[in-house]
């Protein structure tokens, strides 16, 4: 008899549970609401975490991708007149282009050079879409037209879902490939990775790049579903919320990022009458993981059950063996 | 019509002028830290925003505190949030326990500033506090020079009082860290540590020590920073943002690690910041950018010569 690979039957039961999810939650659609953020905050922390984690560029501009990518949709849809979709699409690439500009700005920058600069590009572009009032709306934001020609939720459900799963699939093609292997090595020691040969400024580069893209799709698609999009979503308190998903679901994990960004997204919501305090308790339960939990809280326990799948796989390979061995003697 | 505009922009050039050295004194923490510890702290902000609450709380509960004390009392709050963190978070830090170790200084410094600004948010609220001004000028006339009791006149510039008082604070507050720093053992002790580690603790100095006093000292600069200036804005949990960015503009221009650019830098981007305001005609635009220009020579240093202006090469 085979024996049953939890990791399998976990994937599979997350992933029935998330498909079937707005049948379940069809009497309560605040709750599809939370779950489409949800996602979103994962779509953005996990890239993150591919940048960070993996490629060590500890950039505070990730929402300002996000941002490029919703603003710049609303606006060529207010001026140019794009459909909501063409608008995600030539944003995206927008959100890209500028991750190109900050990647190569930044090649020289590292470590708190790099943080300080980025913060400094997203609280810049912050204090433009505010001043610039008659373009962009100002404070008050600006209206998008809606992507899908529905009042339900349920397809912007699914889109996000698709667009989660997508994202994470090609981000654990990529760093499974040379790509996450010479990310990796640039975050480890980067003199050593450029004497072995790796081209660090073409792969610091492409993770600025397909970091921001995924970042700026993102950004588009849920200012569409929301219909609004206001420059608060900049201030460095938001991206505070995505590093501690981040952080705390386990910063070299793109599924634990992930994780964590829609399990702290459902308690800040669960948790809503008890206000601001969510966020402090947040911010503290940020720096003891960072101090006492360097993974993370839940890629640990992804680590266990992969461990725990392996040990037995080799466990049951020596019995089998000694079996063979057995029976031929 | 030129007239005017050299009356304006004197004026401006004199605002930049006060607010820089507060900027300077801020900055002058954040580089005090980051010599001692070889960490930028991304909570600076919030210890500013921290020592103005904390003056504004004290002066209020304790009618009759005079302003003086309660800027230092303010500082004593945020030099305990610093040393205490220091040594809780940052600790590991300096015993060389850590797996890249500046990454974690990154993530941990934001996540006090992200936990500092919640709590305040949550203790306090949202809504801006503004505390009376700590003192009246005497009022005289002398030729060209007059005052009131807010604002004192050189001729045709205006200077705020509170900002003035300010301004004289923040100098003073330089004036004896410099003392402290270059004619003190706990001074010599601190430069030998940010020299080199080792090679100080060969000769008795704790670089533990020296490390949980250097950031307290640091946070300390920045909350009494917050505590001068807290008359002259009107003070709401956010307002640590802006300031902190301005004092990393200010430490990457004058080069990380170094005082004497730090003080240059705070009054460099003082006058920058007013100059640009006077440049621009809308003038809510030109309020809204005034961060902007900071983050512009920011960038250009950055890219120019990213050890600033008085950096050691690294």
């Amino acid at each position: 008899m085979k024996r049953v690979d939890w990791r399998w039957v976990l994937t599979g039961g997350a992933l029935v549970l998330a498909l079937s999810a707005p049948l379940l939650l069809s009497g309560y659609p605040y709750w599809l609401h939370v779950a489409i953020v949800a996602y979103f905050y994962a779509i953005l922390a996990s890239s993150w975490s591919l940048l960070a984690g993996y490629a060590g560029q500890f950039s505070f501009a990730h929402m300002a991708f996000m941002a490029i990518g919703a603003y710049g949709s609303g606006l060529m849809g207010k001026y140019w007149g794009t459909t909501p979709l063409t608008g995600i699409v030539l944003s995206t690439l927008l959100a890209g282009l500028v991750g190109l500009v900050i990647g190569v700005l930044c090649l020289r920058l590292k470590g708190a050079y790099l943080a300080l600069f980025t913060i400094a590009f997203s609280e810049v572009l912050r204090l433009t879409l505010n001043a610039e009032l008659d373009i962009t709306g100002g404070p008050n934001g600006l209206d998008l037209a809606p992507l899908l020609n529905t009042t339900s939720r349920v397809p912007y459900y699914y889109l996000m879902l698709a667009l989660l799963l997508a994202s994470l699939g090609f981000m654990y093609w990529l760093a499974g490939s040379r790509f996450g292997l010479f990310f990796r090595s640039i975050r480890e020691d980067e003199e050593a990775a450029a004497a072995m040969g790796v081209h660090i400024v073409r792969y610091k580069v492409a993770a600025f790049v397909i970091t921001a893209m995924i970042a700026g799709l993102a950004g588009g698609v849920e200012a569409h579903y929301i219909g609004l999009i206001t420059p608060n979503i900049l201030i460095l308190g938001q991206m505070s919320i995505v590093i501690a998903m981040a952080v705390i679901g386990g910063i070299e994990s793109l599924i634990g990022a992930a994780i964590g960004a829609i399990l702290i997204q459902f308690s800040l919501e669960l948790l809503r009458e008890l206000g601001n305090w969510r966020l402090v308790a947040f911010g503290l339960l940020l720096m003891l993981t960072l101090r006492f939990a360097r993974n993370g809280l839940i890629y640990p326990l992804i680590e266990r059950l992969v461990l725990y799948q392996a040990r037995r796989a080799v466990i049951e390979g020596r019995e089998q063996k000694a079996k063979q061995v057995g029976e031929g003697a | 019509m030129v007239e005017i505009n050299l009356s304006f922009l004197l004026r401006l050039l004199a605002d930049g002028l006060l607010i820089g050295f507060i900027y300077a004194l801020m900055a002058m923490g954040l580089t005090l830290i980051f010599s001692v510890l070889r960490v930028v702290s991304f909570a600076h902000g919030e210890h500013y925003m921290i020592g103005g609450f904390a003056a504004y709380y004290l002066l209020e509960t304790f009618t009759g505190l005079h302003p003086l004390v309660a800027i230092l009392l303010a500082g004593s709050v945020t030099f305990a949030i610093g040393a205490v963190f220091e040594r809780i978070f940052l600790r590991p830090l300096a015993e060389e326990k850590v797996e890249r170790p500046g990454e974690y200084a990154i993530l941990v410094t934001f996540g006090l500033g992200f936990f500092l600004q919640y709590l305040t948010l949550a203790l306090i609220g949202p809504h801006p506090k503004k505390a009376a001004r700590y003192f009246d000028l005497p009022a005289f006339e002398l030729g060209p020079i007059k005052a009131t009791a807010a604002t004192l006149k050189l001729g045709t510039i205006p200077l705020s009082a509170t900002r003035l008082t300010a301004a004289v604070i923040a100098v003073v507050l330089m004036l004896i860290m410099l003392y402290l720093i270059h004619h003190t053992w706990l001074g010599r002790g601190l430069r030998a540590v940010s020299q080199d580690k080792q090679a100080a603790a060969v000769v008795g100095i704790n670089p533990l020590r020296m490390s949980t006093l250097a950031f307290g000292m640091g946070t300390m600069l920045a909350g009494m920073s917050g505590a001068a200036l807290v008359p002259a804005f009107a003070w709401v949990p956010a307002v640590g943002a802006p300031a902190a960015v301005k004092s990393y503009v200010i430490i990457v221009l004058g080069g990380m690690g170094s005082i004497p650019g730090a003080m240059l830098g705070g009054l460099i981007i003082g006058v920058v910041e007013a100059l640009g305001t006077g440049l621009l005609p809308d003038p809510n635009r030109a309020f809204a950018y005034r961060d902007a220009y900071g983050m512009l020579i920011f960038a250009l240093v950055l890219l120019l010569r990213p050890r600033g202006l008085f950096g050691r090469q690294e």
